[in-house]
């Protein structure tokens, strides 16, 4: 009983500084007085210094905070960091409503079922679930989704590394055959799978003999896991290596065995200088500056948002020309153009086979929640379709010439 | 005569101490606790009076917060109720969150595979059910082994948790993975969902339940009174003709059986659905509720409820203030060290060399 007592006189004494800060708490909530204020939560799911993913993002708010200052709004972000895929992110997202936020981002892909469990208590607040694919059909008005072509800046990379390789051949440092391509992928999932294969049909598309490699390594973001498969797979020989993993480790594994690399989310050229080449990343503030401005001049925010290259969505790191091959930026300028101008498609169906066959069919949407497409053909005027019937990626077709090492996760 | 060489400061059991000296320690030393967790807060660039007010205000402030908190409170609370008759038998039990994770494993799978065919009150009933047999069973492999061949239960216990997190998964990423790659099992149906009593989920009521059965278990029941006795002396256990094996297997299956239904009341009341996180660490952090209670349920509310109220209150603290999370970790490892060092300084006294011999002298 002694025990009860003293954890009460806790209670009364943590109480007391609850009064006390009373008057604190009113002052929280007073963002949306002035109309040209938004608050807006964004929830992330590392923090700057993964230096690949949340920090992209990071750069993405800080950007559209300039935009939209330029613009006359003010933008109060309450950003939390660290969030898991997990029920936390519920319990986060009910926190960044209820502290006045109104609008919440949730950066991450795995947090969109957690924040659906939440959005329905606050009709009033929009709520953006990045890179997943439920909320822009699920029927209410406040939840969103957002991607970017990212296919696109892969097919770019794609074809900076294929130049190298190429040079590499004709000045017969390795064979045509010993063009292989390492790609060390978080999961064997849509979204991984679309960008590789673009990437690969890049690199294909200045680089013929070219082949890859895929080492998955079951996590989006660790470190030690993606270094070790990017050495592996320069142990099985690979001469490029690229990834779809949140570190810089594969670069630097890159760098130490004396082969290439190109990035994903940042430039990490600084980081292995003699063998990162380029990167491509996705440029968050370009949506996030139209949802918010879309949001304060009382325009709906898009139920699925999704832009390319053409709109600088999806663009390119600055690069390496120190040990890229001649001719490279010229080649990117011209790409990038075609890509813009819809003269080249990335996922052109006479580019690649499938067990040696055209590929002529393929679903892209999941209408009955098997996590099977079953309806949208994606395959048409010679194409594959990427992200036009949702943003998120939905390629999962394994084609000729990719050898995938490991599909366990 | 001999010099007698003594350390400069020992340390002497205290002899019975007055009720207001124990509650001036008590209260001293959370006084202290408060001081002392100024200084994180204040290397953060913060008042540290308005952050104990944020803490506070994020926890209790708002009915949504007060029903956030008690959503941490319950599993810890359930969670503590279920080792303490292991801890009282002297049994270090601290695989609950291995056992919380096989509870909420047998109860996922009756909600992904079931929620269609068997009405709600009945299925929520069987993962009720089959958390608790999934929990005790989980339990129960080390308990035989222990008393079987005397093994080691700290240790046992504690890698039983890494393979039950191992299985969730490897579920997670495989049979029960949804879509294709993405590593998250699917969110429950409705009718696997535990019905909200007062906007929380009814877990509250299970838990209070729990605390007076345990109560009622550990103090009035012949079983109460024979984990008492092998928590004294497992000998004089054994002369009185307790079968001391047996009973620690049947403690350790009722202490799994609760910890498995606080797994189900987590993936049915708080997640809606499983991930290898799902206990989140409460089988540890329990083990903080049930000693700082010394193994008396009611109090466990109390320490369960504290608990939350600073996780909940420094989520809020972490949101407002724009302060890393770690700091509000730091302060609650303040605050729990210290109350677990008065109780030490209540039951014993430091005597220093210089004192002592004056004491001699006289």
């Amino acid at each position: 009983m002694k025990r009860i007592s003293c954890v009460l006189f806790v209670l009364l004494l943590v109480c007391g500084f609850a009064f006390a800060g009373g008057s604190a708490d009113k002052a929280a909530p007073a963002a949306d007085t002035n109309s040209n204020t938004v608050k807006v939560g964004l929830l992330c799911i590392g923090d700057e210094n993964d230096q690949g993913y949340t920090y992209n993002f990071i750069r993405g708010q800080k950007e559209a905070t300039e935009l939209l200052k330029a613009d006359g709004i003010n933008v109060d972000w309450v950003i939390k960091y660290n969030i898991g895929e997990d029920a936390t992110c519920i319990d986060a997202n009910i926190e960044a409503a209820e502290e006045g936020c109104q609008i919440i981002i949730n950066n991450s892909f795995g947090f969109e079922p957690f924040m659906l469990e939440v959005v329905d208590d606050y009709p009033d607040i929009e709520f953006i679930s990045c890179t997943n694919s439920a909320s822009a059909v699920d029927g209410r008005e406040n939840t969103h989704n957002a991607f970017a072509d990212i296919y696109e800046g892969r097919y770019i990379a794609g074809v900076v590394a294929g130049l190298k390789m190429q040079e590499l051949i004709d000045n017969g440092t390795i064979t045509p055959e010993e063009a292989v391509i390492g790609y060390v992928g978080a999961y064997s999932f849509a979204e991984v799978i679309s960008g590789f294969t673009a990437y690969f049909l890049g690199a294909r598309s200045v680089c013929p003999s070219v082949t890859m490699l895929v080492s998955f390594v079951g996590s989006w973001s660790d470190a030690t896991a993606e270094s070790d498969a990017a050495l592996a797979l320069a142990d099985m020989g690979c001469v490029m290596i690229s990834q779809h993993s949140d570190n810089t480790t594969p670069a630097t594994a890159a760098q130490s065995r004396g082969i290439f690399h190109t990035g994903y989310n940042n430039d990490m050229t600084a980081i292995a200088p003699e063998a990162s080449l380029i990167s491509t990343r996705i440029d968050w503030g370009i949506y996030f500056y139209e949802a918010i401005k879309a949001y304060v001049n009382g325009e709906e925010i898009p139920q699925d948002w999704c832009k390319g290259m053409a709109d600088g969505a999806v663009v390119m790191t600055e690069l390496n020309e120190a040990i890229a091959a001649p001719g490279t930026a010229e080649k990117i300028a011209e790409v990038e153009a075609a890509i813009a101008d819809g003269s080249l498609e990335v996922f052109d169906t006479s580019t690649f086979t499938v067990g040696g066959e055209t590929l002529t069919h393929a679903f892209a949407l999941d209408t009955d929640g098997d996590f099977t497409a079953d309806s949208a053909e994606a395959v048409f005027d010679g194409a594959f379709h990427e992200s036009e019937f949702q943003s998120a990626p939905y390629f999962t077709v394994q084609i000729d010439g990719i050898k995938w090492l490991n599909a366990a996760y | 005569m001999s010099e007698v060489r003594t350390p400069l400061f020992r340390l002497a059991k205290r002899e019975a101490m007055s009720r207001e000296k124990i509650w001036a320690i008590r209260v001293g030393s959370i006084i202290i606790a408060l001081i002392l967790g100024c200084i994180p807060i204040m290397l953060t660039g913060n008042n540290p009076i308005s952050a104990y007010a944020v803490i506070v205000q994020g926890s209790v402030s708002r009915p949504i917060y007060i029903r956030q908190t008690v959503k941490i409170a319950i599993p810890l609370l359930g969670c503590a109720l279920a080792i303490a008759p292991c801890f009282k038998m002297r049994f270090w039990n601290i695989g609950a969150e291995g056992q919380i994770t096989m509870g909420a494993v047998a109860a996922t799978f009756f909600a992904l595979n079931f929620a269609k065919t068997i009405p709600s009150p009945l299925l929520l009933a069987i993962m009720f059910i089959t958390a608790a047999t999934a929990g005790g069973l989980w339990a129960l492999i080390p308990a035989f082994f222990k008393a079987k061949w005397n093994t080691n239960e700290t240790l046992f216990t504690l890698m039983m948790n890494y393979i039950a997190i191992g299985i969730v998964a490897w579920l997670q990423g495989g049979p029960w993975e949804g879509r294709k790659g993405s590593q998250l099992i699917p969110m429950f149906d409705d009718a696997a969902r535990l019905p909200e009593v007062f906007r929380v989920h009814c877990g509250w009521i299970i838990v209070l339940l729990l605390v007076v059965l345990m109560y009622f278990y550990m103090n009035k029941t012949k079983q109460g009174f024979e984990i008492a006795v092998i928590g004294d002396s497992v000998n004089t256990a054994r002369y009185a003709g307790m079968n001391v094996g047996w009973i620690i297997m049947r403690t350790m299956f009722i202490s799994g059986a609760i910890s498995g239904i606080v797994g189900f009341m987590i993936v049915s009341g708080a997640n809606y659905t499983l991930y290898k996180g799902v206990a989140n660490g409460v089988g540890f952090t329990s083990i903080t509720v049930a000693w700082l209670s010394q193994l008396n349920s009611f109090a466990m509310i109390a320490i369960s409820a504290m608990l939350a109220i600073l996780e909940k209150g420094s989520n809020t603290l972490q949101t407002r203030l724009q302060v890393p999370a770690s700091i509000a970790d730091i302060i609650t490892g303040i605050l729990l060290f210290s109350m677990l060092a008065s109780e030490f300084f209540i039951n014993y006294k430091l005597i220093f060399r210089g004192r002592d011999k004056k004491e001699v002298n006289a």
